[in-house]
């Protein structure tokens, strides 16, 4: 079957990376899957369009295969098509239109939510802690600073892609007074520190967050110092499959990143190990800040069953081979 | 070549991190003094040269435990030299022979410490490190010597890229090491059997002063009951004050992580902070390897009181030393 080439053209965006970070990767997917059902010219029967729309999901899922936020946008509308049972093809198109503009919005607005939530949290004068480069985290940041809370911000530099300089940048623009640290010495600065705010890049099950190699660091580090710990993650970043106990990959990246080709030609018995992740388990967080609320990070299982119910169900079905209609699955396992 | 322009050769070498270990520290600041000791024509321009230079690297480095205790032996024999008002050349004798003793003093410690933590590497072993330490290195190349298996994780340690040196150095001996970035030292703790850091400074509670990034380290391996060793010679025992927080931590220059292209980008008002070292607290430290034996940070107090042969720790105070120098100087 022919697929129409916007499809084709945003899944090689993402696995080039020309489309990046999390909530861009996801509404890129649901547009795919929107343009994708607008545009069937297959047989007009509802087996065919989930059959269609399905494979389409599996190219789009192919592009990257750790992201969480990805198979989260897809499933968001694969398993509502299958679930709301369409009678004929033009219902299951409207579906997928809807479920996809749903998908859009709540994923625009949850950035936005998260920084009005988290900036609650921040007190005035306080000085804060911040890794990498996470949106939500500084949409927290940026929300409280807009509030006239004067605050501080310390950002580590974040080896080996240096994304510390980017969150530098932004706070500056926004007139925050920013400190950039090596991250060696994040125990070194705790003293001074009155909160640590941090993205996440998955959060499993148990509330363990996975996020960008050094977060669990700093969590250990703010936890032996008594600082509290918030983890800014949209309601996307939480993994359904870790729900059925799959375990989260960490994706270890090219040695290049660490030291420069020279180096590797004149030390070629070193070992360069590049993990680009981190879990923190999570007793050293305080709260993860969706924009469905604050939770400890022991209810993300309530997010999951909330969000992404169907969803779950799905992953269980596909993975143990049960039919839907199999309504006690859960004691087929 | 004039004491003035060794000196700040020196000192450059120091805040550019061209010197990355404290033992390095102190052997450079001896040949500069042997040399400054060397060249001097007058007994006191000898005396003034050598507390100008005393001066100066305590300045930059005050931390440096090893190069202060150095430093009094010094100077305590040109305190007596000045107001016995040698003759130059006994006086240039006297000095340069208390150098030579250190010098050896600093060599046979390492070369015991060696011996004594090469003891403490099990085969199959999983060591981690960070930063260059003259004296670890020494450990693990014995060990090596011993016919033991073991391989080393080391983390880049910024400011400075110490890791880099470390792990190109080790890998040459055969060993096999992995570079890891300071962010994944938690990540990798798991695979890890036992940390060892070396020392700038041990206070008399026992809390070791080393680059940054060991408190971090220290930490994370209590946290996984990871045992953490580190090797310091008694010659860096902190005599003076019960150190933590007491002593301001040196900073390195901006440009160490944020060079200047990459600070146009970002905007001219980002600030940096860069400490270069930080203080592990004595319940992180399993043990500290000395050439006096293992030793537990707790009883430090007990091997200072038998090095120094008095309880409390009475050493003297360098400023004090080069003031009364100064005072028998003018008066004479």
């Amino acid at each position: 079957m022919k697929y129409p080439k916007e499809v084709h053209q945003i899944a090689n965006d993402i696995r080039s990376m020309k489309i990046r970070g999390a909530g861009r990767i996801a509404r890129a997917a649901a547009k795919a899957l929107k343009i994708a059902a607008e545009k069937y010219e297959g047989p007009a029967d509802v087996e065919s369009f989930i059959t269609y729309i399905d494979n389409i999901a599996k190219i789009l899922l192919e592009t990257r295969p750790t992201a969480v936020s990805l198979p989260n946008a897809v499933m968001y509308i694969t398993s509502r098509l299958r679930r709301k049972r369409p009678v004929n093809v033009s219902e299951a198109i409207l579906i997928v239109r809807k479920t996809a503009d749903d998908f859009i919005n709540y994923s625009l607005t949850a950035t936005e939510r998260i920084g009005l939530i988290g900036s609650r949290r921040i007190l005035r004068g306080e000085t804060i802690l911040t890794h990498c480069n996470s949106t939500a985290a500084l949409s927290v940041i940026i929300h409280a600073h807009r509030q006239g809370k004067n605050i501080k911000v310390y950002a580590t530099e974040t080896r080996p892609k240096f994304q510390g300089h980017i969150t530098a940048k932004t706070l500056l623009a926004e007139g925050i007074d920013v400190t950039l640290i090596p991250d060696a010495a994040v125990r070194y600065v705790m003293k001074k520190i009155d909160k640590v705010i941090v993205g996440a890049d998955t959060v499993a099950a148990n509330g363990a967050v996975v996020n960008k190699i050094g977060t669990s660091n700093i969590a250990l580090a703010a936890h032996e110092a008594r600082v509290r710990v918030f983890v800014a993650a949209e309601t996307y970043k939480f993994s359904p499959a870790t729900v059925i106990g799959e375990l989260v990959e960490i994706e270890e990246r090219d040695p290049r990143e660490i030291v420069d080709e020279k180096f590797l030609k004149e030390n070629p018995n070193v070992i360069v190990r590049n993990p680009a992740f981190d879990v923190t388990p999570p007793e050293y967080i305080d709260a993860i800040i969706t924009e469905e609320g604050l939770i400890p990070p022991q209810a993300a299982y309530l997010i999951l069953i909330e969000k992404f119910g169907w969803v779950i169900q799905d992953y269980i079905i596909s993975k143990y081979s049960l039919r839907e209609e199999d309504e006690d699955w859960y004691q087929k396992l | 070549m004039k004491a003035q322009v060794l000196v700040s050769n020196l000192i450059n070498n120091i805040v550019s991190w061209k010197i990355r270990s404290s033992t390095e520290l102190v052997e450079k600041t001896l040949n500069t003094l042997e040399r400054i000791i060397k060249e001097s024509e007058t007994l006191n321009a000898l005396a003034l040269n050598i507390i100008y230079t005393i001066n100066e690297v305590v300045k930059v480095r005050p931390t440096a435990a090893m190069l202060i205790n150095c430093s009094r032996d010094i100077l305590l024999e040109l305190r007596n030299v000045v107001s016995d008002k040698s003759k130059l050349s006994e006086a240039k004798e006297v000095l340069l022979n208390r150098i030579e003793k250190l010098k050896h003093r600093m060599i046979s410690n390492i070369e015991r410490i060696a011996t004594i933590g090469a003891n403490r590497i099990i085969p199959g072993d999983v060591i981690m490190t960070s930063a260059y330490s003259k004296t670890i290195m020494e450990i693990f190349k014995k060990a090596l010597k011993q016919g033991k298996k073991f391989e080393v994780f080391v983390t880049e340690s910024r400011p400075g890229d110490d890791g880099k040196i470390v792990a190109s150095e080790l890998s040459k001996l055969g060993l096999r090491v992995t570079l890891i970035v300071d962010s994944a030292m938690r990540y990798f703790m798991k695979y890890t059997s036992r940390v060892f850091l070396g020392a700038e400074a041990v206070a008399a509670n026992g809390a070791v002063i080393s680059k940054v990034g060991s408190s971090l380290m220290a930490l994370i391996a209590h946290e996984a009951r990871v045992r953490v060793f580190v090797a310091a010679s008694t010659l860096k025992f902190n005599y003076e004050t019960v150190f933590g927080e007491l002593v301001e931590i040196p900073q390195a220059p901006e440009e160490t992580i944020l060079p200047r292209e990459a600070k146009e980008k970002i905007g001219k008002n980002v600030k940096t902070e860069i400490p270069v070292l930080d203080v592990i607290p004595p319940e992180y430290v399993d043990a500290i390897i000395t050439e006096c034996g293992v030793i537990a940070p707790q009883a430090i107090p007990l091997l200072m009181r038998d090095l120094l042969k008095t309880w409390p720790p009475k050493a003297a105070d360098i400023n004090e030393i080069m003031n009364s120098i100064l005072e028998v100087l003018k008066s004479g």
